[in-house]
């Protein structure tokens, strides 16, 4: 629940939509396939939209052989995203090798469709490439207020807007890619690796 | 003792989304002249859409094309939800005669552009309509978490991303409407009365 002081002393990082599929084949194996997709509303670089899709992560290369690809709107943002939030998190995307072979592509087109009460799907068009990410099975919208010990950088305070999707797909010219999702624990809570989040804030403490 | 923050909000979460606004008066003790809000929902109980709302006499009983009173929208049961249970409640829009008899207006498009750092817009187009709001001279962004006791429609938690903006407009059909930003008190401080509110989400206390 909110404090008691409507505004936050803390300075901004980034705010937008960051929804995310993160697939394996079994829940002991590697993974399997990644995509996330940020809605940018400000960023320092900018805002626009960029989505971060490893088709392979466990393979060091990318296009023409794997979509190890960011499609984006704003390259300088793309970037800044790439450089200072994700390379910043201990994960699978900063720790897979696909991560340091990442493409950057301009999109042509990027919308949504479907419903967050049911099937709700990206789509991010470039020249060559149509991805659509997928999730059904979702649960009951939660507003989350994290403190830093919740958050992967340990440093900021985040609101956002969790959906959890217990079936979810990545599809990349019309190839559904391998894998399903698997739990995931975030901030004691039990969920999985896909996910819409909605309307973050991340914010670093004063 | 500094209070601790509970991580899951209890409540049902309503919506979520976008929902600037610009608020003009001709001067800074006088009545409103012309009111304008945006929303860019992706979750709610009706789906996603947007909504430009315009009052060019919120005081005046009627609606567009007699006056400049409208709603151009792509979801019209969001829209009238919107209006039912949270613009009709807005302190600058409570009672307002033009409210109740602004006219719904299908949209034909709408797009966003420039930055929230520099200058900002959203237009709006629907048959003979045109029409677009403009935010610039924004300050620094900030992020407000308020309970019933702030919020503007005093029943729910709020979480948001917030740029004041010093300038701002409203123009219908290339016209631009009357009034100036101003000051109002709002989350406790002096704040103008032309903002950008991003990553909104409102709950209902549990």
């Amino acid at each position: 629940m909110p404090l008691s002081t409507p505004v936050n002393s803390g300075k901004i990082w980034w705010s937008g939509d960051n929804p995310g599929i993160l697939l394996k084949e079994n829940e002991e194996g590697p993974w399997s396939a990644l995509a996330l997709f940020f809605r940018i509303v400000f960023t320092p670089a900018g805002r626009g939209n960029a989505l971060f899709l490893y088709e392979n992560p466990n393979a060091e290369e990318s296009l023409p052989n794997v979509h190890n690809v960011v499609l984006h709107d704003n390259e300088k943002m793309a970037h800044w995203l790439a450089d200072n939030f994700i390379g910043a998190l201990p994960g699978p995307f900063s720790e897979s090798p696909a991560f340091k072979e990442l493409q950057y592509i301009p999109l042509t087109e990027c919308y949504t469709s479907g419903d967050t009460s049911s099937r709700y799907k990206q789509t991010v068009k470039a020249e060559g490439i149509e991805v659509d990410l997928i999730w059904d099975q979702l649960g009951t919208p939660t507003a989350l207020e994290l403190s830093p010990e919740h958050v992967g950088t340990r440093s900021h305070n985040l609101f956002n807007l969790l959906i959890e999707s217990r079936d979810a797909s990545i599809v990349v010219n019309g190839r559904k890619l391998p894998g399903h999702v698997v739990p995931r624990r975030q901030a004691d809570i039990e969920t999985t690796t896909g996910f819409v989040y909605f309307s973050e804030i991340w914010i670093a403490p004063q | 003792m500094a209070e601790q923050r509970v991580t899951v909000n209890p409540g049902v979460v309503d919506w979520s989304g976008e929902n600037p606004g610009i608020y003009l008066r001709e001067t800074d003790d006088g009545p409103w002249v012309t009111l304008g809000v945006f929303f860019r929902v992706v979750m709610s109980p009706y789906g996603s859409g947007h909504a430009m709302l315009v009052l060019d006499e919120p005081d005046t009983g009627k609606g567009w094309p007699d006056v400049r009173n409208f709603i151009v929208n792509d979801n019209d049961e969001l829209t009238r939800y919107l209006i039912r249970d949270y613009v009709s409640g807005f302190p600058s829009f409570r009672q307002k005669p033009g409210l109740e008899a602004m006219s719904y207006i299908p949209l034909d498009s709408v797009a966003c552009a420039g930055d929230p750092q520099a200058e900002y817009t959203e237009t709006v187009t629907a048959r003979d309509l045109s029409a677009r709001m403009t935010w610039s001279d924004t300050m620094e962004p900030m992020a407000v978490e308020v309970t019933p006791e702030t919020s503007a429609t005093g029943r729910h938690d709020m979480y948001s991303l917030f740029f004041e903006a010093k300038q701002a407009k409203i123009e219908v059909n290339g016209d631009r409407l009357s009034g100036n930003v101003s000051t109002r008190q709002f989350f406790g401080k002096t704040m103008s009365t032309a903002f950008l509110a991003f990553s909104e989400t409102w709950v209902q206390p549990a």
